[in-house]
């Protein structure tokens, strides 16, 4: 095999340079962590599973005859999947619903069809009934999803409970292996589960600060700002400058200009809270006994910060989600985006596309500055990784269109998409010459992206963790309905005892340990 | 309760009926009026609504302020949501609605026959029968999940055909008992002294004489089969997916796509409304089942 | 013109004589005909009940790997649960205050419509729309409405106070309650307005006649006349709503997935959000159970007394 990875032509030296002090970054940075230590259940799990053994011989050889030539994984897969027999007619592949599944519906099922002939079939789900969408296919047995969406939070679950299938040997017969270190670091490791791989990480979820800098760099502003508040207006970088900020505009333009706005709808909430909480020195758990910490003085005062931030961004701004912050950004009324995923950057530079056409026109093209989150570090809230099911009867046909989709050239060309929402997660998006010419400042939103991936706060990853950010969800929402915080918070650390209590504290206590191992885990 | 009381019911008489005066009360002819109108308004105006939305553009649906009449109403709503899930949703709701009507209709008028006529089973038995629809449907998704995944039977077409036969059946046993007991006895008798046999009396003499009767029930059994949710969100993934869990579908966390669920949503009333007012006069009695008459 | 509560409604033995005498032959050909209507109530309405009883009382949960038989655990833990008894009340409130409302409304409407109005035969139907419709699309329907930003309603309590209105309806505990009621009150009204004008076109004028000889005010003859005649078809139209509204689910499940917070979890959302959410399926099927044992209570109640009734 590293016959193979040295012998990839790499077209652009600059490419490979960068992409090699990476790798020595990479590597370097790398805990390998989950090889020290071992989950029980995953372990146990993974030993009770059959690794995958009926290859096609002819697909293999194929795959290796394309890797051979250019090392390219995604030409690779195509060739493999041609040479199956039986080919499969179609792949029921798992989506995220509405805007996440125009790439397989437009882009990416489309064109496999095209090369392959085998046609995918986007099965559309929810956010929130992602999870149990897809472990409820699992427990019914129908074998209905070939590819998996799996977000990294779910993977202990998944994988406790057999859904997933293990990707190792897969990825030894048909990937190039130098693909495997082109992922960010922090990405990577969320792909080793036990060690083992089980799903291609596929979606770079951390989310960024989005600031107008025409807003902020504006003399009078600039002005009035010093003369308010004794200090220079300038990007955020921690929550109390950033509620500064943030009443500076809204007391200066409300209605028609708020200061800004975060999401604040239950389904992805859990993140806002969990980051902040634990950039204020909060942690989840007491190491020894289990019992939940989220309660304390890092939990008040993230919620009481929280609470009251939406004083000061537009009105209702309590059932906000993704779409509309993006339609406030879009049109001008926000000065400042209090963390958002990364296509609003994309989106706010204009787009023309069919399926954004509900989308005001952008007022902010040009006007965009990016930073990491006041604080120092985003949350990497969500992410999705492509899994093969294992109760699929074409498991290798589902893995070459999960590789082939994941692979460099076509994942950068689907982090690109102007109306999709797959975002950069290999060090080949953020180094795309491609990508970094797509406007003027991309350069600057890609290696914000970066930053905030190289030091991103991971969810919750271990058992249970839906419940666990469920009842964040809840504890939020309701203390933003005006329940008292310190009562919400309370609420919320006996809900975690209880789910603890359920699962067992010792085997919660094993997942925590292996959690905290993770880089992405505290700052 | 209401049986009990129903001796005490005075019966109307047509004639009275219209030259009755009622407490007219103090309030004249305009206020009535008026109360109507708001009346209409309020009921009237969130149809209007989804239905308006369906033909708006994204940018018509999502203005502030709301725009009350499409500039340029859109047909393209419904050709995005029809090609994309709505063709199936809609043939799969069409399929297990009328073959669930059409069983629970044919198994269901044998034991309504032989409940008003022989009193098969005796009271506890109707009584039963009722009390099945008593229950939280929620209370029964749980094991009939796991049964349905033991049979194979998720996400089939016969297995959400079979749960709604199973679910309409207490409704119309009840329903088409209480129209076949008010067909005189004496008429199938005099039938089966002539030497036809009981099923031979039921589908010649009975059913006809009770069709009006029938065709009201098969229409709730059709309509309760058509918006049911619960399950068939449990139990329907792609193949035998219902119209309301298409609907559904829409209410994302990105739920931006409100013109496409609205289009969808009018797809799936609009026959209920034809429906609904073709058996208008056996409504308060179909949704009563047989308690109150209309 | 028929009687407005039907005696048949339930079997009454008078219905019956006209049957003639059951022979032995009969009683065979009776069952018989009765025996598919069985046998699919038996596999899809009481097995599953039976099934979920033995789920009840084992730790059946994907999070724990044994599905271990633990008696009566499920059911006393359910018994201590906060957020089980929140549902109850939550649904209990629905329940109350929403056919409530649908009461007093439909009865105003029912009052107004009853006597002859011109284009009554065409009002009516129109009344009856929202009744036909899917939930589903009452929920899609009202959350277009009650939304914060795009929603009519935000916008003409704007134009009417003058002043911004932007209220996050469905975020705000009070308010999403309001919602859901209002809601519910929307569908279900014109189908307490259909039943208790059927009920009030029943109530003799001889009645009235009296009652205005003897001068009585509107007040009085609704009270004391048009009340009590009706009374049966009040008990009906409020049980059926009541145990309809009992079962809450679908707009919950659309508008609010029972937040802010639990606030708003009816019954039937939180089992399902055991059950069907996080997979804890034991836990799930023995709340279910003390439901099924409550209502079962309920309608004994209700069996007694009308058996009681008859008999009298």
């Amino acid at each position: 095999m590293d016959q193979l990875r040295t012998s990839i032509p790499i077209s652009n030296d600059k490419l490979r340079q960068y992409a090699e002090s990476r790798l020595h970054r990479a590597l370097a940075a790398r805990l390998h962590r989950r090889q020290l230590v071992k989950s029980s259940l995953a372990t146990a799990a993974a030993g009770a599973m059959m690794h995958f053994t009926g290859f096609t011989p002819s697909a293999v050889a194929a795959a290796r005859r394309a890797l051979a030539q250019n090392g390219d994984s995604a030409e690779a897969a195509v060739a493999a999947a041609n040479a199956l027999d039986p080919k499969p007619a179609e792949l029921f592949v798992v989506w995220e619903s509405a805007l996440q599944a125009q790439d397989p519906l437009l882009f990416s099922g489309p064109l496999w069809e095209e090369l392959t002939g085998i046609r995918i079939t986007v099965l559309e789900l929810p956010f929130t009934d992602m999870y149990s969408g897809q472990v409820a296919e699992h427990i019914a047995g129908t074998g209905g999803h070939d590819v998996l969406s799996v977000v990294p939070a779910w993977q202990a679950d998944f994988v406790a409970q057999g859904i997933v299938e293990p990707l190792d040997p897969f990825i030894e017969q048909y990937m190039n292996p130098a693909d495997l270190d082109d992922y960010h670091p922090l990405y990577r490791d969320l792909m080793n589960f036990g060690g083992q791989i089980y799903a291609l990480f596929d979606d770079g979820d951390t989310i960024i600060l989005y600031y107008r800098k025409d807003l902020i760099e504006d003399p009078a502003n600039q002005e009035a700002f010093q003369a308010q508040y004794g200090r220079d207006l300038a990007p955020p970088a921690t929550w109390l400058e950033y509620d500064e900020v943030q009443a500076f505009f809204t007391e200066q333009g409300a209605p028609e200009l708020y200061g800004g706005a975060s999401q604040r709808v239950a389904g992805g909430l859990h993140g806002w809270f969990m980051e902040e909480y634990r950039n204020k020195g909060g942690i989840f758990f007491d190491a020894e006994t289990m019992d939940a910490t989220v309660n304390g003085e890092a939990g008040q005062a993230t919620l009481d910060r929280m609470v009251a931030s939406n004083l000061t961004m537009p009105p209702g701004v309590e059932t906000w989600g993704f779409i509309e912050v993006l339609t406030g950004w879009m049109s001008g009324q926000l000065a400042m985006i209090g963390g958002t995923w990364p296509p609003i950057g994309r989106w706010s530079e204009g787009t023309t596309v069919e399926q954004l056409a509900w989308v005001p026109e952008t007022q902010v093209a040009g006007n965009v500055g990016y930073s990491v989150m006041p604080e120092g570090h985003s949350a990497h809230n969500g992410g999705f990784m492509l899994g093969v099911a294992a109760q699929s009867q074409n498991k290798e046909a589902a893995y070459l269109f999960a590789q082939w989709a994941n692979s460099p050239s076509i994942s950068l060309q689907r982090c690109m998409l102007p109306y999709a929402l797959r975002d950069p997660f290999r060090l080949s998006h953020y180094a795309s010459e491609e990508y970094r010419a797509a406007w003027a400042t991309a350069g600057d939103y890609l290696d914000t992206l970066e930053a905030a991936a190289d030091g991103a706060l991971l969810d919750l990853i271990m058992p249970g963790a839906v419940e666990y950010h469920n009842a964040v969800d809840q504890a939020v929402t309701s203390a933003m309905a005006g329940t008292g915080v310190q009562e919400a918070l309370d609420g919320l650390a006996e809900s975690w005892n209880e789910i603890t209590d359920r699962i067992g504290r010792d085997q919660q206590r094993e997942a925590y340990a292996e959690y905290t191992l993770l880089a992405g885990a505290y700052p | 309760m209401s049986i009990a009381a129903d001796r005490a019911v005075p019966v109307a008489h047509g004639v009275a009926a219209r030259s009755r005066r009622r407490p007219r009360a103090s309030v004249g002819l305009a206020a009535r009026y008026v109360v109507v109108a708001i009346a209409l308004l309020f009921f009237l105006f969130p149809i209007y609504w989804v239905v308006v939305t369906a033909f708006k553009l994204p940018a018509e649906f999502m203005a502030r302020p709301p725009v009350w009449f499409p500039e340029n109403p859109s047909w393209i709503q419904f050709e995005t949501a029809m090609r994309l899930r709505g063709v199936t949703a809609l043939k799969n709701s069409i399929i297990i609605a009328s073959s669930a009507t059409f069983l629970s209709v044919a198994i269901g008028s044998l034991a309504a026959y032989a409940l008003a006529r022989f009193r098969t089973g005796g009271r506890h038995f109707g009584f039963w029968l009722l009390s099945q629809r008593m229950l939280p449907p929620v209370v029964l998704v749980i094991p009939i999940f796991l049964m349905y995944r033991g049979l194979g039977w998720l996400d089939t077409h016969h297995g959400m055909i079979a749960l709604y036969t199973v679910f309409n059946l207490p409704y119309v046993v009840w329903m088409l008992r209480s129209y076949i007991g008010g067909i005189p006895v004496e008429i199938e008798e005099s039938a089966l002294v002539d030497g036809s046999t009981r099923l031979g009396v039921l589908w010649r003499i009975t059913l006809p004489l009770v069709l009006p009767g029938l065709i009201a029930t098969a229409t709730f059994a059709f309509i309760f089969s058509w918006t049911e949710f619960l399950f068939a969100v449990v139990l329907t993934r792609t193949s035998a997916v219902t119209m309301p869990v298409t609907i559904s579908g829409y209410f994302g966390s990105q739920g931006s796509a409100y013109g496409q669920a609205a289009s969808l949503a009018v797809v799936a009333t609009a026959p209920l409304f034809i429906l609904g007012l073709l058996v208008q006069k056996h409504f308060v009695r179909g949704l009563t089942l047989g308690a109150v008459r209309g | 013109m028929t009687a407005p509560v039907s005696r048949r409604a339930l079997p009454s033995r008078r219905g019956w004589q006209t049957a003639g005498s059951v022979s032995g032959r009969t009683r065979w050909t009776g069952w018989l005909l009765v025996l598919p209507t069985l046998v699919a109530i038996l596999f899809l309405g009481i097995y599953p009940l039976l099934f979920s009883l033995t789920i009840s009382f084992r730790r059946w949960d994907l999070q724990v790997p044994e599905q271990s038989f633990v008696g009566l655990a499920n059911y006393g833990q359910a018994l201590m649960d906060d957020r089980l008894w929140a549902a109850l009340g939550n649904t209990l409130l629905i329940m109350v205050v929403g056919v409530g409302l649908e009461f007093v409304l439909g009865l105003g409407l029912a009052l107004v419509l009853i006597d002859e109005l011109r284009g009554k035969r065409f009002i009516i139907p129109l009344l009856m729309l929202p009744v036909l419709m899917v939930p589903v699309v009452v929920a899609l329907t009202w959350r277009l409405l009650w939304d914060q930003q795009y929603g009519p309603i935000n916008a003409i309590l704007s134009a009417i106070t003058g002043q911004n209105v932007a209220i996050s309806w469905l975020a705000q505990k009070n308010s999403a309650m309001v919602a859901i009621i209002v809601t519910e009150v929307w569908q279900w009204t014109p189908f307490m307005f259909l039943v208790l004008l059927a009920g009030l076109s029943g109530v003799s004028a001889e009645l009235y006649d009296a009652a205005s000889l003897d001068g009585a005010s509107w007040w009085h003859s609704l009270r004391d006349i048009t009340l009590p005649a009706i009374a049966p078809v009040i008990a009906v139209a409020v049980l059926f709503r009541a145990f309809d509204a009992f079962k809450i689910f679908d707009v919950i499940f659309l508008f609010t997935q029972g937040g802010p917070g639990t606030s708003t979890e009816s019954i039937s959302w939180y089992i399902y959000q055991l059950g069907l959410r996080f997979f804890r399926m034991g836990y799930a099927a023995a709340v279910s159970y003390l439901v099924v044992i409550f209502l079962t209570i309920v309608v004994a109640i209700y069996a007694t007394l009308w058996l009681r009734e008859e008999r009298a």
